[in-house]
């Protein structure tokens, strides 16, 4: 992991360039060629973050993920895919905390804005090791679809989601997928352990 | 491409609240052929069949092909199969088009050969069930051997499944929670009466396949076409 972090400053810059073009060819695409087939890194969407940041998706790699996709105007179900993920955070170790990171992922890129995301961060008192994110409507789209997550826009503003959160590896395999609400996290949590280093 | 006229659209699993306006938008007349695919794979070497990536692909990506650049001839004029919904979007990116949305697919797909709405047009729903009751030959036939619609558009029915922009917005378990608050689409019988058009079987099958694929799923009668908004 530390040879691709060593490189992603090159590979962001060469992302960034090409984002305004849909169609490249291999020979210009180096950036996601060290990463596995499979990896959701391989998406080369940007994404703003709740500070305002903005990141190609695969600045998260290189580390143990914990991801769901939510909105934050979801009156039921997302305020609980949280709290199922605060369960999950809250059954490892300090030690083990520090390895993992935290993303929601939002599939309303109209009104989930940095400062309402910040406002989302601020209500569930999410602390520093979870980000919130949201991009374009194509590449929440391509999101949805590589998450395997369903998502129908209703006429009110909200949508109709599938709930589950997935378990990412450093170089972006989806490991483990809980799906539904409020579900035992007992084979998560050991699922998520196993991705870590055991503390020294 | 021929132009389908706007027009609302209400989906199968549907409150009158959740009708679709469409736009007047391009749409492809024939879906996209194995000789059209070919020539994307050779100018966008990335989505050949050997180099396509797991991520946007599984293992059945264009399976009916020799090689990265060989299919049978007999399949030149057939519509693209065993292409993923990555694939799909990417090619019609490229030629500057997109995926059609659900909502603009079913619409266009109202047409009969007479009329842009042929729902009531009992002749031609019975066609569609007819050919869908037929089961699929041991390959895919050519295009644009199926009559004609209102607007000039062949194939829609009677050749392949297609891909739609928003294909995973078929939700078919209790996450559906706006169209239904109990779990009605879980059963078959309750799913259907909360339809809006409980004896339109195909639009049934569309929406079972729509809600069973997933992106990456690269199915042998699955193919796509492509829309331009105007």
């Amino acid at each position: 992991m530390v040879l691709l972090s060593c490189e992603s400053s090159v590979s962001e810059k060469v992302g960034e360039k090409q984002s305004k073009e849909c169609c490249t060819t291999s020979a210009d695409e180096p950036a996601s060629a060290k990463l596995p087939d499979e990896s959701v890194y391989n998406l080369n969407s940007t994404w703003k973050t709740q500070q305002g940041e903005s990141f190609p998706f695969n600045h998260f790699r290189g580390k143990v993920t914990v991801a769901a996709m939510v909105f934050t105007h979801c009156a039921s179900a997302c305020p609980r895919i949280v709290a199922d993920i605060q369960r999950i955070e809250k059954a490892l170790s300090a030690e083990e905390r520090k390895q993992v990171q935290f993303l929601l992922i939002s599939m309303d890129p109209e009104r989930d804005t940095p400062e309402r995301m910040q406002e989302f961060a601020g209500q569930f008192q999410l602390n520093t090791q979870w980000t919130l994110i949201s991009s374009t409507e194509d590449a929440t789209m391509e999101m949805a679809n590589i998450l395997g997550v369903r998502v129908k826009k209703l006429s009110d503003g909200g949508f109709d989601h599938s709930n589950v959160i997935h378990l990412i590896n450093p170089a972006g395999i989806i490991v483990h997928q809980q799906q539904g609400l409020s579900v035992d996290p007992t084979e998560t949590v050991t699922a998520l352990k196993q991705l870590l280093r055991p503390a020294a | 491409m021929v132009e389908i006229q706007g027009g609302m659209y209400s989906p199968l699993y549907s409150l009158d609240s959740q009708k679709v306006k469409v736009q007047p938008f391009l749409m492809d007349a024939y879906p996209v052929t194995n000789s059209d695919f070919l020539a994307f794979v050779k100018k966008y070497p990335d989505w050949k069949k050997n180099s396509v990536k797991r991520l946007y692909a599984d293992s059945s990506y264009l399976r009916h092909w020799a090689n990265d650049t060989a299919f049978p001839q007999y399949l030149a004029n057939s519509p693209v199969v065993n292409v993923s919904w990555f694939a799909a979007k990417k090619y019609c990116e490229c030629e500057g088009k997109r995926l059609a949305t659900t909502a603009e697919w079913e619409l266009a797909a109202k047409a009969s050969p007479t009329n842009k709405d042929g729902s009531r047009d009992t002749a031609f729903r019975q066609w569609i069930v007819g050919v869908l009751s037929k089961p699929s030959g041991s390959s895919t036939p050519s295009i644009g051997q199926t009559p004609r619609n209102y607007y000039g558009v062949y194939d829609l029915h009677g050749l392949v499944w297609e891909w739609t922009y928003d294909f995973n917005s078929a939700l078919t378990t209790g996450e559906s929670r706006g169209n239904s608050s109990l779990d009605n689409t879980l059963f078959c019988g309750g799913g259907s009466f909360a339809s809006k058009d409980v004896d339109n079987y195909p639009a049934f099958m569309r929406f079972a396949i729509r809600s069973s694929v997933k992106a990456r799923y690269c199915v042998p009668n699955l193919g796509f076409r492509c829309v331009r908004s105007q």
